[in-house]
């Protein structure tokens, strides 16, 4: 018994500890992959401190945390105070429970319900953006209230009551009896809500989502953006940094109580004593050792991270939303294009321009953040179907291509798309074409071509497919030979036949774990985007040979530059757009996506193909005959609602059969 | 001597229920005067009221002659030590004691001098520098009355300031406080239930009880003369019977007529007689004035608590005899032993012991039974 009670205990602390632990691991990893650790580095701490958009918004972050946690301490403690207070008994307990309620509410429902009144508000008065700074700390100071009123009025009500009244009796007025008796009785109370308002603020990811504005990002929404490809090693550095500055804070708290410290103290005071000085009062300095701590902590977080980030205020401003990891951002002794055009601009139109480039993970959730018209953006770079969507619904600009003179080196393969057939609204960004990986430690060469692979009964139990719906159902129907885009429901049908089929083969549906499945060998045949292929190679276990091939047909998406109708500074955007097609921005962008360009000036360029080597450049860049005709053949379209929610029922069968 | 306070026709109700009843009470200056009754009397509130703490509903509060109804709690020349001490935790024990002279912006020398010299009264010289957290209750409690005297108040208001301590420690405090008070020449008032407490302190103590006062007088008074059947029976044990004022020093209760010394009620009139047990003597049977059989034998230290039943009504007599339950006894009383009080409200709600012996056979029934 007692040693099962032993057993279960240190499980328990496996399960709370191994995650920090292998974080802290990788984050010392040389290399990019999170199945293999290839050495000791500090690589991605370096790496961490050069990417100056992530610590812009670690800044966004810790300035966000101490405003939110200094204001609602300020008000939960006064909040609390006045419930305390109140003499009716069912107000009092009617106004507890009310301020409870935002702490059960789920978090996506408080996020959407204040995004809801901001814009609603916004328009009532008449603002033109309404999401901004102000907005998210409203929101923070919101949601981090009813925690420091639940950690306060406790204390409140535990002190006797008497004591505010002893004050008074000896001649305090009823203030001054709040600041030098109750204030300092509650607070302990009041210095842990707000290390736990601090916390809560610095974590929050949904209710931030649906509050922020235009160009202000927190660290975890940034975060959760680069999922578009896959968390880059300085996030698991900066992490773990996160992780031991709380640990710090946890430690001061706890230490200002323990017994350690009492007789520390103890000791301290003796010293005082013989000295001849009148000792100091041990509760007060507590006190002030929590306080001044917690104070100290933050102001060296905020000091470092200020330190590398600039903290100017130039008054033009262009705010761009982009994917996550989707431009190059300086890491790995990469050119910073944002940075570099903030100088090249300056230098070229003799005016600072300050670019806001916040991203975003998914078209869908761009599209929601611009059509709430809460939001103002000059440069978003969304993908074909999507496109197609805003030109539909006029939210987006046609573009002034005087001031895109870069627009000629794009290849004429990018004309004449079905996004935008008269090339008026968009720039290719970047391409993907969806090709098959297989590792070839496990698969027979011979068998490595066209859709057939992924169907291939000697790979049962090694076949990873698509975890969406478009996606699964492509390879079946470009297997097949179908139309992706038919708005005939039986093909549907059978291609979820062939899906059925292909099931038992399948070891897992799979989005972003396609990247640790295959690095490991786990998975031996996966359909994935050829820039990501590389992405996996550069991270491959010794026992895995990953190899790559094109099925013909198969999907193609395009990103495009596009100006939305909630631009503020037309022009200033196709500046952006320009420069992002010139040959250095371009190539950098190029490098570091991995994905296909489909600017001349990148491509055709001798460096660049140097840097890629011949086996990727063949890959990325394949030599279809007619690009275009391929592409508006069977490139994705966006679906009708009806026919999309008919092929989710469908995908809803094969996942729960 | 002059009056200090004065409380006129003060009512003071909470959520609709009156807990003080137009109340009346003057106290002098340099008086240890105590507010006496069972929990819910009004006590503490009359305190509160004086305190600053409460506004009466109608009636005033004087201090000196002056209405101070309105007058908050720190404009007045009044300090309180508090049921719980209320010691602030955040300072320590020198902090504490100077908190109202720092709040006066006394000079920081006459600080220090002041402070060591009312703990220097209470004992507590070389504990300055110690959190008061860490101090025993009796320590606590002298820090807290040394911070209320430090300011010289007028008044001091003590509310139940012992009912914390055990009882050695009480007593001791007790005696304590009364050499404070007179060391100081300070008017106390003293709150309290505990009528020992109250009889073994005060110069004057108020009785009592529903928000009403049921009398003020000194120990001896109240102990001896009780107005009242509630007072009577409140302060020590007494048997109070029914009785009829025959005429002036005669009474008849019980089925026999007594002398007595008390007069002035009308001819025949219906009285309640108190007689306190310790006035009654044994004597052997057919010899008293009384007859009855014992049922219940206490062995308390100094005395036995008898309990006799007399034609159905119990009676407690103290006695340093023996003796035996079942023992047909007879009782005498002396004249001074008798007192008479008119009837009131509380007339037939206290003084029989009948429920007092039940009890007790019951309890013995049980517990005979269960050895079975």
């Amino acid at each position: 018994m007692k040693r099962a009670s032993k057993i279960f205990t240190a499980l328990m602390f496996v399960f709370l500890f191994a995650p920090i632990a292998i974080l802290l691991l990788f984050s010392f990893n040389e290399a990019r992959s999170l199945s293999v650790f290839s050495g000791f580095s500090l690589k991605w701490y370096r790496e961490l401190f050069r990417d100056t958009e992530t610590l812009k918004t670690v800044r966004n972050t810790l300035v966000l945390a101490v405003c939110a946690a200094g204001v609602s301490t300020v008000m939960g403690t006064a909040a609390a105070v006045g419930i305390h207070r109140m003499r009716s008994k069912y107000l009092r307990s009617a106004l507890d429970m009310v301020t409870n309620i935002p702490m059960i509410n789920p978090d996506i429902i408080t996020g959407i319900s204040m995004m809801l009144m901001f814009v609603f508000a916004s328009r009532l008065f008449g603002f033109a953006a309404s999401l901004s700074f102000i907005t998210l700390l409203i929101a923070h100071i919101t949601f981090c209230l009813p925690y420091v009123i639940l950690q306060v009025l406790p204390r409140l009500r535990q002190m006797d009551k008497s004591l505010p009244e002893a004050a008074m009796d000896l001649g305090c007025t009823p203030w001054k009896a709040f600041w030098k008796v109750e204030l300092p009785e509650i607070m302990p109370a009041i210095v842990t809500g707000m290390i736990m308002a601090f916390t809560l603020s610095l974590d929050d990811f949904v209710i931030s989502y649906f509050t922020t504005g235009t160009g202000f990002q927190t660290l975890p929404i940034r975060i959760y953006n680069m999922t578009k490809k896959t968390v880059t090693p300085d996030m698991y550095a900066l992490a773990t940094l996160i992780f031991f500055v709380i640990l710090a804070l946890l430690l001061l708290s706890n230490l200002t109580d323990s017994e350690d410290s009492q007789k520390l103290r103890a000791a301290r005071r003796a010293k005082r004593a013989a000295a001849g000085k009148p000792p100091a009062d041990p509760r007060k300095q507590r006190i002030l050792y929590a306080c001044g701590g917690s104070l100290a902590l933050v102001a060296v977080a905020a000091a470092i991270v200020f330190a590398v980030t600039e903290t100017d205020n130039k008054p033009q401003v262009l705010n761009v939303y982009n994917w996550g990891e989707y431009i190059s951002d300086g890491s790995e002794g990469s050119m910073d294009v944002v940075k570099e055009f903030e100088r090249w601009y300056q230098e070229e139109y003799g005016r600072p321009v300050q670019v806001n480039y916040t991203t975003f993970a998914s078209n869908e959730d761009m599209y929601a953040k611009l059509s709430s018209g809460a939001v103002r953006y000059d440069v978003v770079i969304p993908s074909d179907y999507m496109i197609a969507r805003m030109i539909e619904e006029d939210m987006l600009l046609p573009l002034d291509f005087d001031n895109i003179p870069n627009y000629q080196y794009i290849s004429d393969d990018f004309h004449g798309l079905y996004y935008d057939p008269d090339d008026a609204y968009s720039v290719p960004y970047a391409y993907g074409i969806v090709g098959v990986i297989y590792n070839a430690n496990a698969v027979d060469e011979a068998d490595a071509s066209g859709w057939d692979l992924m169907w291939n009964e000697k790979y049962a139990g090694q076949i990873l497919q698509f975890n969406n719906s478009r996606d699964a159902f492509g390879t079946a129907m470009y297997r097949a030979g179908m139309d992706v885009n038919t708005t005939d429901r039986s093909l549907w049908q059978s291609a979820l036949d062939d899906l059925l089929a292909q099931r038992p083969l399948v070891k897992s549906y799979v989005m972003d774990e396609v990247y640790n499945m295959m690095e490991s060998g786990e998975g031996a045949v996966a359909a994935y985007y050829a820039g990501d292929y590389f992405t996996m190679l550069d991270a491959q276990a010794d026992t895995v040979d990953l190899r790559f091939y094109y099925p013909d047909p198969t999907n193609f998406y395009i990103d495009a530059m596009c100006v939305p109708s909630c631009c503020q500074n037309k022009q200033l955007a196709e500046i952006f757009i320009n420069y992002m097609l010139s040959q250095e921005p371009a190539i950098a962008n190029a490098e570091y996506t991995w994905y296909a360009s489909p600017n001349t000036l990148v491509y055709e360029n001798q460096d660049y193909i140097d840097e890629m080597g011949e086996d990727a450049m063949a890959i990325l860049y394949p030599g279809w005959d007619d690009f275009a005709a391929q592409y508006n053949t069977y490139a994705y379209r966006n679906l009708d609602g009806e026919l999309l929610d008919y092929i989710n029922s469908l995908w809803e069968t094969l996942k729960i059969n | 001597m002059d009056k200090i306070i004065e409380l006129r026709n003060i009512t003071k109700s909470f959520d609709g229920e009156v807990v003080l009843d137009n109340i009346s009470l003057d106290i002098y200056d340099n008086e240890f005067i105590t507010l006496l009754g069972p929990s819910g009397c009004g006590k503490t509130t009359t305190l509160r009221l004086i305190g600053g703490f409460e506004t009466p509903d109608s009636g005033d509060v004087l201090f000196m002659g002056q209405r101070i109804n309105d007058v908050p709690p720190h404009k007045r020349n009044v300090n309180t030590v508090f049921q719980r001490y209320a010691l602030f935790p955040h300072l320590n024990v020198f902090e504490n004691v100077a908190f109202p002279l720092r709040e006066r912006k006394v000079p920081r020398e006459e600080i220090e001098t002041r402070v060591e010299e009312m703990l220097a009264m209470v004992a507590l010289k070389g504990f300055e520098h110690r959190s008061v957290t860490s101090l025993s209750g009796g320590q606590q409690q002298r820090v807290a009355i040394a911070r209320a005297l430090v300011g010289k108040p007028r008044v001091l208001l003590l509310d139940e300031p012992l009912a914390a301590l055990d009882l050695k420690l009480r007593k001791d405090m007790q005696q304590e406080l009364k050499n404070i008070q007179k060391a100081t020449g300070i008017t106390f008032i003293f709150v309290t239930h505990d009528q020992e407490e109250a009889l073994s302190m005060s110069d004057t103590i108020v009785v009592m009880s529903e928000g009403r006062i049921q009398q003020i007088g000194s120990s001896q008074d109240v102990y001896n003369e009780p107005k009242n059947a509630f007072v009577a029976d409140f302060i020590g044990e007494s048997n109070i019977v029914d009785g009829i004022m025959l005429r002036d020093k005669s009474v008849s209760f019980s089925g026999h007529t007594f002398a007595c010394v008390d007069g002035g009620f009308a001819p025949s009139e219906p009285v309640d007689v108190v007689v306190r047990p310790e006035d009654v003597d044994i004597v052997p049977a057919g010899k008293g004035m009384l007859q009855g059989t014992v049922t219940s034998v206490t062995f308390m230290g100094v005395h036995y608590e008898v309990i006799v039943d007399i034609g159905g009504f119990k009676w407690m007599i103290q006695t340093t005899d023996f003796v035996a339950e079942g023992e047909h006894i007879g009782l005498y009383i002396e004249p001074d032993a008798i007192h008479i009080m008119k009837k009131s409200e509380y007339s037939g709600l206290y003084g029989d012991y009948a429920s007092f012996s039940n009890e007790f056979d019951e309890l013995s029934d049980a517990e005979s039974e269960g050895s079975e």
